[in-house]
């Protein structure tokens, strides 16, 4: 049974709809806070931020490979094969990259200007 | 201060910070092309829609029926569409399982049909009590009669269980009876006695109607399902669980129903063999099956009950109903093409989902896959073209083994697995496909029934 890109992103689209307002909301203030940052303080410190964001991301990573499976539903013991460990793994990374970006502009926001 | 005019400000502001710009209209870019995939999702129209004026009625607005009208609407331009359903309310019954052993809350299943219905669709609150193909109408039991140019039947079907001699669907959630089918109430008073049972022990009877049912697994799962809570609780030395098979195999596809005649024995669930559930007393805990050898009763602690199933009345009594052969006698199931999904003695008819008499294929799945085809062929049927679109017999079982891992389950008319993902083995348990179906099953079938995949 093949599935399109569009049909993809239909899934993804029903997926998030119980939570679409809360998501589209955090992404706005996000982008928001980013702006004001940029602004603030221009464009190199705010991507320099980023880099600060990325202990959090490890933090996030650490989570998801310790607790993935137990918000599933499962346990480590129900993992199997390559397919199942090189999920968890990406989902963390996920998890990791998602928590970076959330981190992202309010630390770009809170720090000072480089010269 | 003097103030700077826009275009100097531009030329300024590119020359202070141009990766700023740059990085804006890349953020811009990537936006704007996310809003367009999203707004095409949302009010996705075809390349072309055909302009036709033809009457088209739809009968039972459940999984099948709902894609096919949104199917429809977005296919069709001018025409008449009409729906015939009394249900306000829809149900995930993939989910019912889930509840059903305790993994689900019952209000994560429901959901309301008009969220799904489109706008230019006429929406009949009635159920039809009757089918006359001859004159292209159909009744409601409201006494409305309704022509048709073009019909679509996808009623879904009926659980007998009348069959079964003292059983009534008032009975699920007492004396250890349950049933997963085919609502959640029903799925949350059996969770009631699994959850009693695999705290007291005792013996278990799991049962699976003969013939055609809808979501063959569920009576699979729910079995293992209840031996693997059991194993968590440290009970599963109490329980004594037996699983009766009407026939002589557990799955209709090879591989997978050898793989359970070695499970199950490995997890010490033992199986009769040709024992079809015939009656039930349910004061005494008694249950009477029909075997080779004549009746046998057992007794038990806990019953899952899996009635057998049929067509609707109004459909299985009617020309629309195959006429004789095997599917007439499994469950008068509605005759179509097994590969068009069109009714071979009226070319006008269409149908889709529980209700039609097919080899395999009465899943969400095969809803999945049946709609497209039904809709295309019968779009090229009102333009004049012979229909074309083939559906292979594509079901699909996300069959959960235990809390935690399950098989992804998919095979054809050949009952050959046919993988969807070849990076998901359907020959080996995983904690993916569980993922898939306790988080993202119910949104692709909800993309389902917008007419989206």
């Amino acid at each position: 049974m093949a599935f399109s890109i569009f049909g993809i992103f239909a899934v993804l689209l029903e997926f998030i709809r119980p939570f679409l307002p809360v998501f589209v909301a955090v992404i706005i203030i996000e982008l928001v806070l980013l702006a004001v940052a940029m602004r603030k303080s221009g464009l190199s410190s705010t991507l320099g931020a980023l880099k600060s964001t990325m202990p959090i991301g490890v933090i996030g990573f650490i989570a998801g490979l310790l607790f993935a499976p137990w918000l599933t539903g499962a346990s480590h013991g129900n993992l199997a094969g390559i397919l199942d460990w090189l999920s968890l793994v990406g989902a963390s990374a996920g998890l990791g990259v998602v928590a970076m970006l959330l981190v992202w502009p309010p630390l770009a926001l809170l720090r000072r200007p480089t010269a | 201060m003097k103030r700077r005019n826009d275009s100097q400000a531009e030329r300024v502001d590119s020359i202070v910070d141009p990766g700023r710009r740059r990085l804006l209209k890349a953020a811009g870019l990537g936006l704007g092309s996310m809003s367009l995939a999203g707004a095409g999702i949302i009010a996705s129209t075809p390349a072309r829609a055909l302009a036709t004026n033809a009457r088209i009625v739809i009968v039972g607005a459940g999984a099948a029926g709902l894609a096919t009208a949104n199917r429809l609407s977005s296919a069709l331009d001018g025409a008449s569409i009409t729906l015939i359903d009394r249900r306000e309310r829809h149900l995930y019954q993939p989910g019912l399982t889930l509840i059903a052993t305790g993994l689900w809350k019952a209000g994560t299943v429901i959901d309301s049909n008009q969220r799904y219905v489109p706008r230019n669709v006429d929406w009949i609150h009635a159920s039809v009590s009757e089918f006359d193909p001859d004159v292209n109408q159909v009744v409601t039991d409201t006494g409305q009669r309704v022509d048709y140019d073009y019909l679509v039947v996808t009623t879904g079907l009926h659980l007998d269980f009348d069959a079964i001699e003292g059983m009534n669907p008032e009975l699920i959630g007492r004396e250890g009876i349950g049933c997963v089918y085919d609502n959640p109430e029903n799925a949350s008073r059996t969770w009631e006695m699994v959850d009693r049972y695999t705290t007291q022990g005792g013996v278990g009877l799991f049962t699976r109607g003969p013939g055609g049912i809808k979501c063959a697994g569920a009576p699979l799962k729910v079995t293992m399902l209840t031996e693997d809570l059991a194993q968590r609780r440290g009970t599963r030395d109490r329980l004594q669980m037996i699983y009766n098979s009407p026939s002589a195999g557990l799955f209709s596809q090879p591989d997978m129903d050898q793989f359970l005649k070695e499970e199950f024995p490995r997890r010490d669930i033992d199986i009769n063999w040709h024992h079809r559930l015939i009656g039930i007393e349910p004061e005494q805990h008694r249950a009477t099956f029909d075997t080779p050898d004549g009746p046998v009763r057992l007794d038990y602690d806990f019953i899952h009950v899996v009635p057998p199933m049929r067509a609707p009345d109004a459909l299985g009594n009617s020309p629309l109903a195959w006429q004789e052969g095997g599917f007439a006698d499994d469950g008068n199931w509605m005759e179509v093409d097994r590969h068009s999904m069109q009714h071979p003695r009226y070319p006008n008819v269409f149908g889709a989902g529980d209700c039609v008499g097919t080899p395999i294929g009465k899943t969400a799945a095969s809803v999945k896959a049946q709609v497209p085809v039904a809709v295309e062929n019968l779009v090229s049927v009102i333009a004049g073209a012979e229909p074309m679109a083939r559906y292979d017999g594509y079901t699909s079982c996300p069959l959960i083994t235990s809390r935690g891992q399950a098989i992804l389950v998919e095979f054809d008319y050949n009952l050959d697995m046919v993988p969807s993902f070849p990076f998901i083995s359907p020959y080996r348990e995983h904690w993916v496909p569980w993922i898939m179906k306790d988080k993202f099953l119910k949104a692709a079938y909800n993309a389902m029934l917008r007419g989206r995949v």
